[in-house]
């Protein structure tokens, strides 16, 4: 039973109001209200207050006695109006929302309650309506799902540009990495094939050792971009493809080559230096240390400490200071070269039997 | 790394294969008939574009074909790989620096070399290929070549 009903039928303990204030307090009420005879055929409009006038553009005379149909127009909702006149029918509560017509046709979303009132046997009397122009809110909600959509289509838009761009980048990154693994081919078949046709001898030691050399590189290269990450490369992967080239390449009964590389991920920028620094030494030691057909064993160990790397190469062969002069020295000053490019340092070390190099280079890139 | 190769001259355990070299580059495909010799094996041909691959595979019916992908009409080197495979006496291994265009199936090759490559993995590669063919244990797959996800098909 609502307010109105409860007011009128058995105002109880609360002090009593005299009806006719009642009914200034509606007639002067912004909100627009109005009321229906539920017992009169057809529901007619019994009152209306002063803000329905104005909300319809209708006068008071135009409107009593008529039903509220007359608010309805060509583009409410029927549906909406089949919900309503149930409610109604069963002489029950209902809010609902429908788009209705001024007197001068202009249409307006009217956002209403309907309530019966029924007297203290529960007889139904009347049914009091309350409404509210929704039209803003709607217009709002319109708006609003306009601008969801713009912004939906222009996110769309974006990622099918950015999707395009990123297919492009990796499709360019595919065809460079394509072309370097290529001319690293090349240019290792070109060495190859002048030092298969230049007589032994020094020329023919050095061609062959920058062919060694640029194998080395290419094994760097080939782990590069083969797994998903493209700017790290594994460490272990190089060391275990690297050494079996070259265990491949020297007879194994006289020298033998042990690695103990952990799994250490390096930047790619990192690979090409420390690639060649461990093939030099690796070749260093394969070159001068086992004079004579002396048989001996090379180390290759790597392993991170904390932000570093430390490579250590060691043998049991004659030792830096026994060894054969060498006045070319290109492998040492290679490694001393690398060595700087990666900003570590290395050093040289008699090992009694034999030499160890200690190289230690940051991990971490450079700030 | 020549001349001290083990298996330079030829790997006595193994029988030469009479291979057909599918390269573009003149220089590799050069300098690798150079190697297969070292190794052993017999080089049936070179054929830089796909229509030449083809005919001398019909041609010779090699052992194997290594067959890089982008030839000089294109990357038509996955259909040389079908068209070769087709034949049951020649075992296809491709040889690229581009194994992400090798379709899934990889048109009926045995697996593929990554270039750049050294010369150990192709040695090394020939001769499981070779102890496939005579029926050896075929596990012992070397690194550096990588096998048809669906294996040897041989």
């Amino acid at each position: 039973m609502d307010r109105y009903t409860e007011m009128t039928a058995d105002p109880g303990p609360r002090p009593a109001i005299p009806l006719a204030t009642f009914s200034l307090a509606f007639d002067a009420s912004p909100t627009s209200m109005l009321v229906t005879d539920a017992r009169a055929e057809d529901h007619p409009i019994a009152w209306v207050n002063e803000a329905f006038l104005e909300l319809t553009g209708y006068a008071r005379h135009e409107v009593i006695g008529r039903n509220c149909r007359f608010l309805r127009g060509p583009d409410t909702d029927p549906a909406e109006v089949e919900r309503m006149r149930r409610a109604v029918r069963a002489a029950e509560p209902i809010s609902c929302e429908l788009l209705n017509y001024r007197k001068d046709g202009t249409p307006f979303w009217n956002g209403m309650t309907i309530n019966p009132v029924r007297d203290a046997q529960g007889r139904l009397l009347c049914f009091f309506a309350a409404q509210a122009d929704m039209t803003e809110k709607h217009r709002l909600e319109l708006a609003m799902r306009g601008t969801n959509d713009e912004l939906e289509r222009q996110v769309g838009e974006r990622t099918a540009d950015l999707e395009h761009a990123l297919a492009q980048k990796t499709a360019l990154l595919h065809e460079v990495d394509h072309r370097v693994k290529n001319n690293l081919q090349v240019i290792s078949s070109l060495m190859l094939l002048k030092a298969r046709r230049t007589p032994a001898g020094d020329a023919q030691d050095a061609l062959q050792g920058m062919a060694d050399r640029i194998g080395a590189l290419s094994t760097a290269h080939r782990m590069l971009y083969s797994a998903g990450d493209v700017s790290h490369f594994d460490l272990s992967d190089f060391a275990s493809d690297f050494l079996a080239d070259v265990n491949a390449a020297v007879d194994s009964d006289r020298t033998r080559i042990e690695a103990e590389v952990e799994s250490v991920s390096v930047a790619a920028a990192m690979a090409a230096p420390l690639a060649l620094l461990i093939h030099e030494l690796t070749a260093n030691a394969i070159r001068h240390a086992f004079p004579d057909a002396r048989p001996g064993r090379i180390t290759v160990v790597a392993q991170r400490r904390e932000s570093d790397l430390d490579i250590i190469i060691s043998d049991d062969g004659v030792g830096l200071t026994d060894a054969a002069p060498n006045p070319a020295g290109f492998g040492r000053n290679l490694v001393e070269m690398l060595v700087r490019q990666l900003r570590g340092r290395v050093t040289w070390l008699d090992n009694a039997p034999g030499t160890r190099v200690e190289v230690r280079v940051p991990l971490q890139e450079r700030a | 790394m020549r001349g001290t190769h083990p298996a330079g001259g030829g790997n006595p355990d193994r029988p030469a294969l009479r291979i057909l070299v599918v390269e573009d580059e003149a220089l590799i495909a050069l300098e690798l008939e150079c190697l297969l010799d070292d190794l052993g094996h017999v080089t049936v041909g070179v054929a830089g574009s796909s229509r030449e691959a083809i005919a001398l595979g019909r041609e010779t019916a090699p052992d194997v074909a290594l067959v890089d992908i982008h030839l000089t009409d294109g990357p038509t080197g996955i259909e040389v790989a079908r068209a070769l495979s087709t034949d049951p006496r020649t075992t296809v291994v491709f040889m690229t620096a581009n194994a992400k265009r090798i379709p899934e199936d990889f048109a009926g090759a045995l697996g593929v070399i990554a270039k750049p490559y050294s010369e150990r993995v192709v040695a090394s590669t020939l001769d499981y290929v070779a102890g496939g063919r005579t029926g050896c244990d075929r596990r012992s797959c070397p690194d550096g070549f990588s096998l048809a996800p669906d294996g040897p098909q041989a």
